[in-house]
């Protein structure tokens, strides 16, 4: 795999904040930026569910594979090469579990901790 | 010459040769392993090993020089052999323990470096979909 196109939410503070910083990581694997169900994002991927993709983080890698939620926040670790031994690390069966419900509890409430952090603007 | 200056001369005598017998070894063997680790980059495994080497002299001179001293009168040529193979014998320790820190140091770099090349996503995907060729 090259490339992983990361639907992310283009309303939410905290998930721009996360593009401006992946952006500028060095990286194994190219990332492109797609708004989730955005014209661009139906375009690109015309058979993906694109109202799952608004409830948490969608990832499709340039052979079609789908990663949802916390195995795509993983996927993006395992991007980056500094975080690359992190996401390997977090994804073993004794940390799974732990790294899910982290993962989903900071994806269910991205706009609450967007506001407490003051970054909605 | 006195039986215990006799000792000393030969004690370090013998750890000098020791210590460079096995920094020698350990510089000629450990080639392999670091260009291994560094990906066939020759003039840096050659760098890291030299610098290995120096911490390996400094280390076990140092060890050498301070475990130098008796503590006692040695008077016949009986207790000076006696002293001399405590003290080599420590000697032999403390070389041994560098070598397979050294040994671990080296396997370590490599786990890592090959770690590293590891491609393989950590997660199996949710699912797949047909992916639109950009025109």
């Amino acid at each position: 795999m090259l490339a992983l196109t990361v639907l992310y939410d283009p309303e939410c503070g905290l998930c721009r904040r996360a593009h401006e910083w992946l952006a500028e990581q060095t990286k194994h694997v190219e990332l492109n930026f797609v708004p989730c169900a955005s014209e661009e994002a139906r375009k690109r991927f015309p058979q993906l569910n694109h109202d799952l993709s608004k409830k948490d983080l969608t990832l499709v890698g340039d052979d079609g594979a789908v990663y949802f939620g916390p195995k795509a926040w993983l996927m993006v670790l395992w991007s980056l090469t500094r975080y690359r031994d992190w996401s390997y690390r977090l994804a073993r069966p004794e940390l799974l579990p732990s790294t899910k419900r982290v993962v989903s509890m900071i994806s269910q409430h991205r706009y609450q901790i967007s506001r407490v952090a003051g970054i909605n603007g | 010459m006195t039986i215990g200056i006799t000792t000393y001369l030969v004690y370090l005598a013998i750890s000098i040769a020791l210590t460079i017998w096995v920094a020698r070894t350990l510089h000629k063997n450990g080639r392999v392993f670091l260009v291994d680790v560094f990906h066939g980059n020759e003039s840096l495994a050659d760098s890291v090993n030299h610098l290995l080497v120096v911490g390996f002299y400094l280390i076990n001179f140092g060890y050498v020089s301070l475990a130098l001293k008796l503590g006692y009168e040695v008077t016949t040529a009986q207790e000076g052999i006696e002293a001399l193979s405590v003290k080599v014998g420590m000697v032999l320790l403390v070389l041994g323990g560098m070598h397979f820190f050294n040994l671990f140091i080296f396997s370590r770099m490599r786990r890592r470096s090959h770690g590293r090349q590891n491609n393989h996503p950590p997660v199996t995907p949710d699912a797949f979909t047909p992916v639109q060729q950009e025109a």
